[in-house]
């Protein structure tokens, strides 16, 4: 395996509700446009390209031959990927494994969602409908308002007893989840390319915002965003003649558990908090990657949250924290942007979520930190390594990535 | 700020996306016995784990479930959440009042099973509750059948 790293990244100018004044392909454009201006490289240098989205969402099949003449892709290799919330980090995956293997030197990673012209819940449901199986065999009655409704509608409602769980057993309560939300609005008023931004943001003033499904309310929840990012990687060889500064891929790892609506059974796994798969696939990124105290080697996380308590909850199942610790951390202050342990100085999922991106941004993310590019958002303390996260499938599936200011050792 | 001249295409796909799942013979076996007040669970033949509804492969020991078991309609409610809102035919709106939604632990399974929770407030719901089942007086051999759980 050759090592790999991150030589370029580009964001769309904005995340926003709705893009007016451009159509998709125009739109993911201008986050390609933004990689080539930042490395100074052309379509020339690129040997071939993953692109991600979330199925369904704007009800196209094939975006990526859709807009091949505006992602450049023209006359070269091009691979889709799609694992719903993850996209964009299983898509960055399948860069890294084209360039580690040695099968390309430069790859670009593209992953865009313009929400505004499809719509989520209609895209969710065809990612449900074929899990009615699923519900039926959790037992749920699926005809009616006692069917998904029972669990509160949508996602929101798959995920409250995810949350349930967590307060539970971390002994946490839901105005650490609400504090949680605020935190990281507040995190996303300092980052240019975040969506919900409020730098007044109080727990006080999320915990006004309305019950969905508890203990979720609306306020712990992501917003729907049109944006696109481009992520380019490069052999170890090529990003020395390309690139000036380096994010250095440590290592990933990726981890599924089966077919759950909402998470509710794992097999006979009984608590939808447990998230076997994040626990898997974060130790084996720590082995690969030669870290044995994450605690101690790890500088900085971004945490995929589509729903505020998942920073909190991941946090603990990655192994950053005890069970029961992150919570504390946050009362501490040492989540925050000057603590011991920066979590989300970007905002996090629940404050941008532009869905194809989710997953990759957290990558980018953690790679501006390391490249101590991150601007107003730049953490306090120094990031030599840090580790992104991905969450999404059908709630079970957990991608991690593991980045550094230098190549691992061979 | 220039206002943004917006031309959009509405476009309607004219297919009817039906889909008809068939449950399948575990599946079949839990309704079936539904109409007869009973829950069905299956039982792994390598680790003895009882799952409800019957399911075929027990994962973690990648065998085939041959065995049904009847459960005690008596459980404890290890998970819950309150619902403020419903969704039914693709269509958000405000509970007319919020309800309970459990994970329930029936007597003689490993695995939980979700179901309505009646009889007690969301104020007063916790986990550790003893539940029983409560019927539809006409069943029909439905999910709705078991109509919800209510403190013992």
């Amino acid at each position: 395996m050759r090592n790999v790293g991150i030589i370029g990244i580009g964001y769309t100018p904005v995340f926003v509700s709705k893009r007016k004044e451009v159509n998709i392909p125009e739109m993911i454009s201008e986050a390609v446009d933004a990689g080539f201006q930042n490395t100074g490289l052309t379509p020339a240098d690129i040997d071939a390209m993953v692109f991600g989205n979330m199925h369904t969402f704007e009800g196209v099949n094939l975006p990526h031959l859709w807009a091949a003449e505006h992602i450049r892709s023209l006359g070269k290799p091009v691979m889709r990927i799609a694992t719903g919330g993850t996209t964009g980090m299983a898509a960055f995956h399948a860069g890294y494994y084209h360039v580690a293997s040695g099968m390309a030197d430069v790859v670009m990673v593209v992953t865009y969602e313009k929400h505004s012209e499809g719509d989520a819940q209609v895209g969710l449901m065809g990612i449900i409908t074929p899990e009615v199986m699923t519900m039926l065999a959790a037992g749920i009655d699926v005809t009616g308002g006692s069917g998904m409704g029972a669990i509160g509608g949508g996602s929101a409602g798959g995920i409250s007893f995810q949350a349930s769980s967590y307060l539970y057993h971390s002994g946490a309560g839901i105005e650490h989840i609400d504090e949680q939300a605020a935190l990281e609005r507040r995190n996303a008023a300092k980052n240019p390319y975040a969506h919900l931004k409020d730098p007044e943001a109080t727990a006080e003033k999320i915990a006004q915002t309305p019950l969905v499904s508890w203990p979720i309310r609306f306020g712990h929840i992501c917003p729907t965003t049109d944006g696109a990012t481009v992520c380019i990687l490069a052999s170890e060889e090529k990003a020395a003649k390309l690139a000036d500064k380096v994010a250095w891929v440590l290592s990933v790892a990726n981890c599924a558990s089966d077919a759950t609506t909402a998470n509710l059974i794992e097999s006979q796994i009984t608590d939808p908090a447990e998230h076997l798969p994040a626990i898997i696939a974060s130790k084996q990124a720590y082995e690969r990657a030669g870290i044995v105290d994450p605690k101690k080697e790890i500088d900085y996380v971004e945490i995929y949250n589509g729903f505020a308590h998942q920073t909190l909850m991941y946090l603990e199942k990655i192994g950053m924290c005890e069970v029961g610790e992150a919570h504390k951390l946050q009362e501490a202050g040492e989540l925050e942007m000057n603590g011991r342990c920066p979590v989300n100085a970007s905002g996090g999922v629940v404050s941008t979520n532009s869905i194809g991106t989710s997953a990759l941004n957290r990558v980018t993310e953690a790679a501006l930190q390391v490249l101590g590019q991150a601007g107003e958002h730049q953490v306090e303390k120094d990031v030599h390594t840090a580790l992104a996260h991905g969450w999404g499938g059908l709630m079970q599936y957990v991608t991690i990535t593991i980045l550094g200011d230098k190549p691992k050792k061979a | 700020m220039e206002d943004i001249k917006e031309t959009f295409y509405h476009t309607v796909a004219p297919l009817d996306f039906g889909y008809n799942y068939r449950v399948g013979t575990y599946l079949q076996r839990y309704i079936d016995a539904l109409k007869d007040k009973k829950i069905l669970g299956a039982k792994c033949p390598q680790c003895g784990k009882v799952v409800v509804p019957p399911r075929k492969y027990c994962g973690a020991c990648n065998k085939v479930r041959e065995e049904y078991v009847e459960l005690s309609q008596e459980g404890t409610l290890e998970n819950y959440t309150v619902g403020h809102i419903t969704l039914e035919k693709g269509q958000v709106n405000q509970a007319e009042s919020p309800y309970i939604v459990g994970m329930i632990k029936l007597g003689g399974a490993d695995n939980l099973l979700v179901g309505k929770v009646a009889g007690v407030s969301p104020q007063e719901v916790k986990t550790g509750m003893r539940l029983k089942a409560v019927w539809k007086d006409q069943t029909e051999g439905e999910y709705s059948d078991l109509d919800h759980f209510e403190p013992v």
